[in-house]
Formats: C-alpha cells, structure tokens, sequence
C-alpha cells in the first residue's frame, strides 16, 4: 500500500477505505464511478460475485488487488474467495491487458501439439514473459485453456480470431500482421 | 435409530450422521483427510470413498448421510487400489520430510503407508515452493507439504470466523492463499492457530515450537491470560514448557485458543523471572530510606526478607495505626492467594484497606449490578448465549482482540445460527464488521444513548410489561426520567441519526432474548455506575434477565478477577461478598479468624471501618497516611491513571513489599522483592467471567528460590503473628496449610456460594459455576430465574452527564485507552514472549485520516500526545477504525511510550473506577 512503509509490522488493522482509496485505479474518478456503478448494480443479486467480476473485466480492463480488495469490502465477501474466483478464471486479469491479446492454448491436444515451442517463439521476439505486456502496452501474451478446437492443434487466439495448425514459423508473421496496424496509422 | 450394514455386519445408528460420523463412532476406519468433525463435510479428498450397494461408483462417506438398509464395504481391492492411486496423486506435488511425527502427526503420510504407497519415489523430488515462506512469527507455512484439503480454510472460517486462507489458481496451480495472496498478518491473521490444529500434515505447523517433539508430559490446567477461562495443556520436556496444546475436554473453549493462549508462554521460562528474595540495602544496615536515593537491592534468603517485611509491617502498625497499610491483592493470583491476601489483611494486619485491579476495571459492574440485581456478576454463560441468544448488544467491548475465544464464539453464532448483532462503539472495532448495526456514539453518551433507545422501546410499547410487573420495581419512577431523552435530543448528543436509533430499537424487541456483552468501554468512566445501572434497566426492560440467551454480561478482563473479587479482594467486603459492616458477618468471621495473646489478656477483634479502594490508597500513600504497601502481582506504576502521580506517591511510601515475577516498572519503588511463581509452577484454582471455577495445575517446579505466592502468604502470616505473640484460637485462624486444596476447604466454610466447591469435584471433571451451595449443589449457570437475587429487579432513573475533561482549544483531541490482541496490560507477561513482542513491538496510536492529513502525518511516524498531566509517545497508525477528533492508545508499553501518563484520575462517585475512557489531548510531530 502507498504509505504503508516496510516496517509496518502490525496486521490487525481494519482494511480501510482511506487508503485503498488512495490505490490505482480507485484514484481516478472515472475508474472508480464505474466500479461503484457496478458493485451498486449487482451486489443484491445471487451470485452477484461472478456478474460484478465479469463486468469489471470488460470496463476496467482488469481486476487488479486493490479492486478486490475494495469488492471484498463493499460485498462484505472475503478477499480470498474473491482472489479464489478470479484466478481460476483464466478470463479474468489482475494486470491491464494491452491493445491486443496472443493467447495460447494449453488444451492437452495443442500442448502436445507444440504449443510450447510457439511460447518461446513469441516470448524471444517480443521481448517478455507469456502473462505480461509490452512495454509500449501493445500486445499481451497469455495461456489459455482448451478453446475446443483440438482439431486443429496447435491453437493460437489473436483478439478473438483463432489460428490453427500454427508452426512456429507462423509466429514471426503473425506478430508482425499486428505491429502493422501501429505503423499503418 | 436405523440399521446399516458394514462390512457385513449389522449396526443400528443414529439417522442424520454422515456415514463416515457413524462409522467412525462405531469404531470402524475409513481413511479420510478434509474431514474433521468439528468443521462442515468437504468431499475434495476422496479418501474417504466407499462402496454402496446400488451405486455405481464408489461415493465420499463424509459427505453422505446414512439411510436405513444402507450396505457398505469400507475396504475392498477396489478401493485399496483407488486409495493408493489419489494418495500417488497427491504426492506429485508433495515435498517434506518422511517422519510421521515432526512435532505434530501427519496423517497423510500414515495413510501412505498404510496404503503402500512407495513415498519416497512418489514424492516430488524438489520444493516447488518456499519452505517457511510466511513471516507470521507463530504460523509456519510450508507449501510443500500441502495436500489441498482446506481444512485450514474452514477453521480459519467456521471455528475462528476470520475468512483468511482461500484456495487460489486450479489444476497442477492450485494452492492455498492468504487474503488476496499476501503475507498473513496482512491478510489480517488473528495467528490463533486454528489452522495449524486442523491441519492434517506438515503444511502448516507452530513456529515457536517446530521441530519439539516427545513431550513428556501434559499438564491441563487454565490460562492466566484474559477472564474467558480457556483450558489447555502444558507440554513439559526437562522441567520447561516447550508448548501449549489444546484439550478438548477444555468446557469453555474446547479446542480452541488465542494467539495468546496458545503462544504466549514464553515468559515463564524467562531470564527476567525473580529467582531470589531482594531488600534494599539500607534494610540490612537498619539505616534510613531515602526516597530520592533508594539504594541497591541485595539478594537475601527468605527468612531474612520475611522477618524484615513482618517487622516493618508491625513497626507501622504500631505507630500509625493498622489503616496506614494497604494492600493490593492479585486478579492474576489464584482464589487461594486471594483469600490469604484478604486474611493476611483483616486477620493479621487488622485493616481493610485490600484491594486490586478490579478496582480499575469492573468495580463499576460490581456495584451498578448489585444495586440492580444484587448480585454483581456475569448472568449467563458463553456457550448459552452462543446457543440461545436472538441478538447480541456489544457495547463497550472490543470482544474479539480483549477475549478473543469469545468473539469468535459470537462470530460463530452470527455465522451458523445468523443471530444479529449491534456493536455500539466510537471505535469501529473489528467485531463491527459482523454487526448488523454499527453504532458510532461519541464517547461518554453510553447512557443517553441507552436511555433514547428505551425511550423509543417505551414510545411502541415494546417493552415486556408483565416481566416489568411481576419481577421489577420503581419502574414508574424511571419511566418518567426517560421522557427527556427523546430521539431527537439523543441524537443531538451521541451523534447517532434518529433513523439509526429507531432501527436499533426496533431490532432489540423484535429479537429477543437478546444478551449484552460490555467491558472497560461501560466501566471506565467518571459515570461508570450509570452506564450499567441504565444497562440493567435495558435488559429489564425488554425482559432479558434470567432467561437463556439473555443477561447482563460484563466481560472480566484477567483471568482471576471475579475470584479476586469473590475471595474478599475488596475494602468492604469479606469473602462472597459479605459486608464488613454487617455485624453478622463481622462476627463470624471473628469467631473463624481468632486470635489472642498467650495469656489471653488482649483478644484481637476485626475493624469495622471499610477500607480503602486501591485509587486512595495510592494518593495517600503520597500524603503519608498511607506508610506501608503490600502489593502482590500488581503494577500501578504501568496501569494506574496518571502515573506521573502514581510515580510521586509510590516514591514518598514508607514501605512498600513487591510480590511478583518480574522486576516490574512498580519494583523501581519497592523495598523488598518477594519472588513469586507463574500459574504454570502451582496449583490452585482461577474463576473466570462465567463465575465458573477451574482448576490451575502445577506443571514444572518453581524457578531458583520463588515460591508459590500462597505459600510466601502464609509462613509471612505465621511470622508476624509469631512477633505479635498471638496465638490461633479460631477454627480457621491458623497459616498452616500443606497445600492449595485446603485452602480451598476454608474458603469453602466461610463463602456460601463456595461451599460446595472442592478439589475433588473440580478434578474428576465438574464445571461449577458460583453459587454452590453444598457439596451436591450442581453450580448455578444462569443468575436471576424466577426472581431476582436482591428480590426484585430496581429501575434505577439514570441521566447523561458530560465527561470530566473534554476537549478544548488548548487539548483538541479526545484520547481513549484500550489494549490490543497480542499484548496484556501492563506487558510483562507478552513483551517477554518474544513472538508476541515481534508482531506488535511498540506503542502505536489510532488517528483518524483526517487528523492525519490536519497535523501532516504519515503511517508510522513518531507522533507525541499531550495531556494537563503528561507526555506519550508512539508511532501513528492512521486508520478510519479512529473517528476524527478521537485518538486511541494502548497502555502495554511503560515509561514514555505509557499512555497512563496521560489519563485523568477523575473517579466515579460510589465505584471510584478512574475515567481512562475519556481525556483531552494534544497531538504534535517530532
């Protein structure tokens, strides 16, 4: 937390408002009128945690602690079954994605059809860790579960386009048809 | 009853058990591993699964219930051979040691053998995660070892009600998270080690202890931390205590503990313990104190320290007069001790000047409660209002961190039986979060809050009338006071909106019995008495004394303070509270206590005059109408109101004897140091809050030369009745007592609502709850059915009056006192158990944002307050549990970091408790 220093041994500490309020994104009002807009919509309605996170996800871009943390507080649901739910979900992020998505599926026909081999490709060219973003905050690579096209394994989902039977020379090619969009423009 | 077939083999079991619960208390094993039986069902090990007939598959027997005709084979081929493949399973993620027993049995590696899982070539071959990877000084987290069972996470939610662990990520990932996956006191671990209890395997164990193993043996006695009364057993190895274990026959908490209970025992092995009786020097060379130089302390054998306190005693008594002593008994004593203390005082020193910290405490309770019912005391027990209560009023009381196995039973109760909670409390205490009301009233409105509450009750006629009618008095007359505390007016002067105060109203008669909880937030006020005579009038008048799940519930804070109470420990009364000025006990206790010279020319006769309560002592101690003090396991240099007082008075006694195990901060002041022993190194008997009496065992022998305080008690009794040259004629004058059990027989001649209490009764298992009356007498649970024990319930008419100091310009802030979960009272017991000191090392203060952005504050900056009367340091904890305006600080640290620098001794008028509640600061940087 912000202005907690490292030497803050003391944990007993009711959470509170002030300072997770003082968190990104909850700092920026527009950020936090939504997530409030949302917490407001849906708190009463059963199984409201999943329709809030979901909502989140798509408004924010991710659910990040400080966002849960401020669920848990609102929903009086503990925190931990809130972190349960949200990494369980591979749909779900606790970190912003970027302006495009390469997700790889790690479905038991693409992974042994390759899939591995794809990561490292992708990681070597863009210069990060599948999970994380670049830094000009264009692409993010991330894992997916089975997408049910085990057919055509191994899968890569770009945005919401599916590639299938994808070598790992396709990777190069693939990168580069998103990159173009930036220069286009 | 219905019949099922196991094995083959009949049995008639109860319908609505698990068939796992019914097989198990048939004595017949079927392995499982998320099952416990003091959490809910799980199903995720499918160890547990067994063959049905008519089923297909084989099915999780903790998860299903048995129904009549049922045929099981717990065992098959089939079975083994499913067993031993989930148990290979496991092991894939699994990485720890192979010993079964590593401080605690690990029963997923019992079951590995059972089953012949070949362990060691199963097992993963490296940690895939840290070992030890959380700092929590008491949790030891070892990822390695988990098996995903989750049974820490149903402990952590349904026995502690804490909701810290969660399970995290899923498939070869899943693993079990603290909070949102941070360390656990940040995700707000209470490190009550429910968790580590439940846990099947090494996962999680007790730092303080891993790696103890063999304990050879185990002593259950009661722990000498809060009045909650929890029993537990002492692990001995070598004469010292190496760990507190759980007991489940333990009637309050059963397997449950505190971070304090069950960690904070370090202390009685500590190098600080008195080992040795200490006199100041000029003591030996019969030279002259001097009170700005008290001179060094010498190490003398007890006969020496005993022969100079008795002759000094005497000398004084002779002078000024027995009433220029006084003594402060101990909450921390046993019964035993505090009955020898209170005829140490009115038999041999002739005075009754004795009392102790309930004076500081509940002294309020005591007499606001007698007044009404007559009987000062807790009414009804823990477990009963867990099961009966409708709703519970918390006012005043920060239950779960002052007694924490009891705010985890109300957490408990809100959670399995949904009963609603109102926590009043102008600190949003973390038991608030469970509340269906939460009422911030600014401190000191506690009886116009109570009284607008009963006025609207009145205004509905929700009231209990025929209750009111048949078993109170004065109600008419406390009706009418109540017509000037209209919502609107209340509202004006607690802060609480009038909408609030209807909905609380409303909840509190249409949820009956409901039961009131309070503690040092009601007592310590100038208007102590008031707050819980207007309690008392509350609870009539909804009708909620003398039933199930109701009462009034004063929350004792030491462990032995109502004993302490009970044994005499107060200046007008004598053992079970009868009056030292009611001739009809003065004689009795005359006959029982006699005493003459050896020629029969002078009897001894006990005073008549009532003693002095323990907040006069001390000031006259400082104007030497006090010359002598006896202070056993007390500390008022730490816990008084305005020490630098405390300080003063104590410096310019006379005398005074300091019988405890510490050097406490008070020994700087003392002439002789009388080494007492810790409640591991005797034996005798505590009374916690329920009235409930328990037994202390002796575990391990005492350290160096101290001795067990009855015994130092009574050879100082004998010696100076040996000076005096008084011989015992009395049947219970005399100090001769082998051991603490026959202490307990006087007690129990002299005390009626002892008498059938005895050692015999307590070890062979019974729970008594005071008043006993005879040896056959089962105790009394619950105080006040059918009538009142004064008769009738008295309506006291209360009125609101302002605290004595509030905040001005010059002292802007209003300051309020409390303690916290890992610390107790004055400190010495927790800041000498290292774990405990290690999360909570220091003095902190609760500001309010607000006032932190106002005086430019950070997070644990040094910050100093000031009061009329003294200066206190510590670092800011700034939080929104604080109000703005409001400041809270804890008094378990001494010297500048003690906020009893800065209290006010402003008394109440008949219980003389100090107003700690309540004061007028400054706040300033560094």
């Amino acid at each position: 937390m912000e202005d907690q220093s490292s030497e803050q041994t003391y944990g007993l500490i009711t959470p509170s408002f002030h300072l997770l309020l003082k968190e990104f994104p909850l700092n920026q009002p527009e950020s936090r009128e939504i997530i409030d807009e949302i917490l407001h919509s849906f708190r009463d309605v059963p199984g409201g945690l999943m329709v809030i996170l979901n909502e989140i996800q798509s408004k924010i871009g991710y659910i990040s602690q400080p966002i849960q943390e401020y669920i848990s507080l609102i929903l009086n649901i503990p925190v931990s079954t809130i972190t349960g739910v949200v990494s369980f979900y591979s749909f779900f992020t606790t970190k912003p994605r970027g302006d495009h998505t390469i997700k790889f599926c790690m479905g038991t026909a693409c992974y042994v059809g390759g899939t591995p081999q794809l990561m490292r490709k992708a990681e070597q060219i863009l210069d990060i860790q599948t999970g994380d973003t670049t830094p000009d905050n264009h692409i993010t690579m991330e894992v997916c579960r089975c997408v049910g096209s085990c057919s055509q394994a191994p899968v890569v989902v770009v945005d919401e386009q599916l590639y299938g039977r994808v070598r790992p020379s396709k990777v190069p090619p693939l990168i580069r048809d998103i990159m173009k969009t930036y220069e286009d423009s | 009853m219905i019949t099922i077939t196991i094995n083959g083999k009949q049995y008639d079991v109860p319908e609505g058990k698990t068939l796992l619960r019914a097989a198990q208390d048939l004595g017949i094993t079927i392995p499982s591993l998320c099952d416990h039986p003091d959490l809910t069902p799980h199903g995720g090990c499918r160890l547990c699964d067994v063959e049905v007939k008519g089923l297909r598959n084989p099915i999780a027997a903790c998860t299903l219930p048995v129904s009549a005709n049922m045929e099981v084979k717990t065992e098959t081929d089939d079975l083994k051979d499913a067993r031993k493949m989930i148990l290979e399973l496991m092991l894939v993620n699994y990485h720890g040691p192979l010993s079964i027993e590593n401080g605690k049995p690990n029963y997923f590696l019992k079951w590995c053998e059972q089953y012949d899982v070949d362990i060691q070539k199963k097992m993963r071959k490296e940690p895939k995660y840290t070992v030890d990877s959380d700092p929590n000084p008491f949790i030891r987290v070892d990822l390695n070892q988990c098996i995903l069972c989750t049974r820490c996470i149903r402990a952590c939610a349904e026995i502690q009600g804490r909701f810290v662990w969660g399970l995290a990520n899923r498939g070869i990932e899943n693993q079990i998270i603290a909070g949102s996956g941070v360390p656990l006191l940040q995700a707000r671990c209470e490190s009550c080690g429910a968790c580590v209890d439940y846990c099947p395997t090494g996962a999680l164990s007790h730092k303080p202890s891993f790696g103890e193993m063999n304990t050879e043996k185990k002593v259950q006695t009661t722990c000498s931390y809060c009045g909650v009364g929890c029993n537990f057993d002492l692990n001995i190895i070598n004469d010292q205590v190496i760990k507190i274990t759980p007991n489940p026959n333990a009637p309050v908490n059963g397997k449950h503990l505190c971070v304090k209970g069950r960690y904070g025992y370090k202390f009685i092995n500590h190098p600080d313990r008195l080992k040795q009786p200490m006199v100041r020097e000029y003591l030996l060379n019969e030279g002259q104190k001097n009170p700005q130089e008290i001179g060094p302390w010498v190490e003398v054998d007890w006969d020496t320290a005993l022969t100079i306190v008795a002759k000094k005693l005497i000398q004084i008594k002779q002078e000024s007069g027995s009433d220029s002593i006084g003594l402060l008994t101990s909450a921390k004593c046993t019964n035993e001790e505090n009955y020898l203390m209170n005829k140490l005082s009115r038999q041999v020193i002739g005075t009754h000047n004795i009392d102790h910290c309930a004076r500081l405490c509940h002294s309020s309770t005591v007499s606001g409660l007698a007044m009404s019912f007559g009987s000062g005391a807790m009414s009804n027990t823990v477990q009963d209002i867990v099961d009966h209560a409708e709703s519970i009023f918390i006012i005043g009381s920060n239950t779960t961190e002052q007694h924490p196995v009891i705010g985890s039973k109300i957490r408990q109760a809100i959670i399995k039986r949904k009963v609603k909670l109102i926590v009043a409390d102008p600190r949003k205490i973390d038991i608030a979060e469970f509340s269906s009301i939460y009422l911030r009233h600014k401190a000191g409105t506690d009886v116009a809050l109570i009284n607008g509450l009963m006025h609207i009750i009145l205004e509905n006629n929700w009231q209990d009338q025929q209750y009111i009618d048949e078993r109170c008095e004065n109600f008419e007359e406390f009706r009418a006071t109540l017509a000037g505390y209209t919502p609107e007016i209340v509202s004006s002067i607690t802060g609480i909106s009038v909408s609030e105060l209807n909905k609380t109203a409303e909840m509190m008669a249409t949820h009956k019995p409901m039961a009131v909880f309070w503690a040092m937030g009601i007592t310590q006020h100038s208007t102590g008495v008031l707050n819980v005579l207007t309690l008392a009038n509350l609870q009539m008048v909804l009708g909620n004394m003398g039933v199930n799940g109701g009462g009034v519930n004063p929350l004792r804070g030491q462990n032995n303070v109502q004993g302490a109470c009970d044994m005499g420990g107060l200046p007008n009364v004598f053992p079970g509270y009868q009056s030292v000025t009611n001739q009809e006990f003065i004689n009795k206790f005359d006959l029982a206590w006699h005493t003459k010279s050896p020629t029969g020319e002078s009897d001894n006769k006990l005073s008549t005059k009532p003693g002095l309560t323990s907040t006069e002592m001390i000031p006259m101690a400082g104007e030497g109408k006090i010359r002598a003090l006896y202070i056993m396991g007390e500390n008022p240099l730490v816990t008084d109101p305005d020490v630098n007082h405390t300080r003063k008075c104590l410096q310019a006694c006379d005398f005074i004897v300091l019988q405890e195990i510490f050097p406490s901060d008070t020994s700087t002041f003392a002439d002789v140091l009388l080494p007492g022993v810790s409640f591991a190194e005797k034996d005798g008997t505590f009374t916690n809050t329920e009235r409930r009496v328990q037994m202390v065992r002796q575990a391990i022998t005492p350290k160096g030369s101290a001795k067990p305080d009855w015994e130092i008690l009574s050879n100082l009794a004998k010696k100076i009745l040996n000076e005096e040259q008084r011989e015992v004629a009395g049947e219970f004058a005399g100090w001769d007592y082998k051991n603490a059990s026959e202490i307990m027989e006087e007690i129990g001649s002299l005390t009626p609502s002892y008498a059938g209490i005895n050692y015999n009764r307590l070890n062979n298992g019974e729970s008594l709850h005071w008043p006993v009356k005879d040896p056959q007498h089962p105790g009394t649970p619950i105080l006040h059915t059918g009538s009142f024990t004064r008769g009738k319930g008295k309506f006291h008419p209360t009125e609101h009056i302002d605290p004595k100091e509030m905040p001005d310009d010059e002292f802007p802030l209003l300051l309020t006192t409390g303690r916290v979960l890992y610390h107790w009272h004055a400190g010495e017991m927790t800041r000498r158990s290292s774990e405990l000191l290690e999360v909570y090392p220091g003095a902190y203060i609760e500001v309010h944002p607000e006032d932190a952005i106002k005086y430019g504050i950070k997070q644990n900056q040094q910050i100093t307050l000031n009061s009329r009367r003294g200066t206190t340091k510590g670092k800011a904890l700034i939080t929104d549990r604080v109000s703005p305006g409001l400041v809270f600080a804890n008094f378990h640290f001494p010297g500048e970091q003690n906020t009893n620098n800065l209290t006010i001794a402003a008394l109440d008028p008949v219980a003389k408790i100090p107003e700690y509640k309540v004061c007028a600061v400054k706040l300033s940087v560094e």
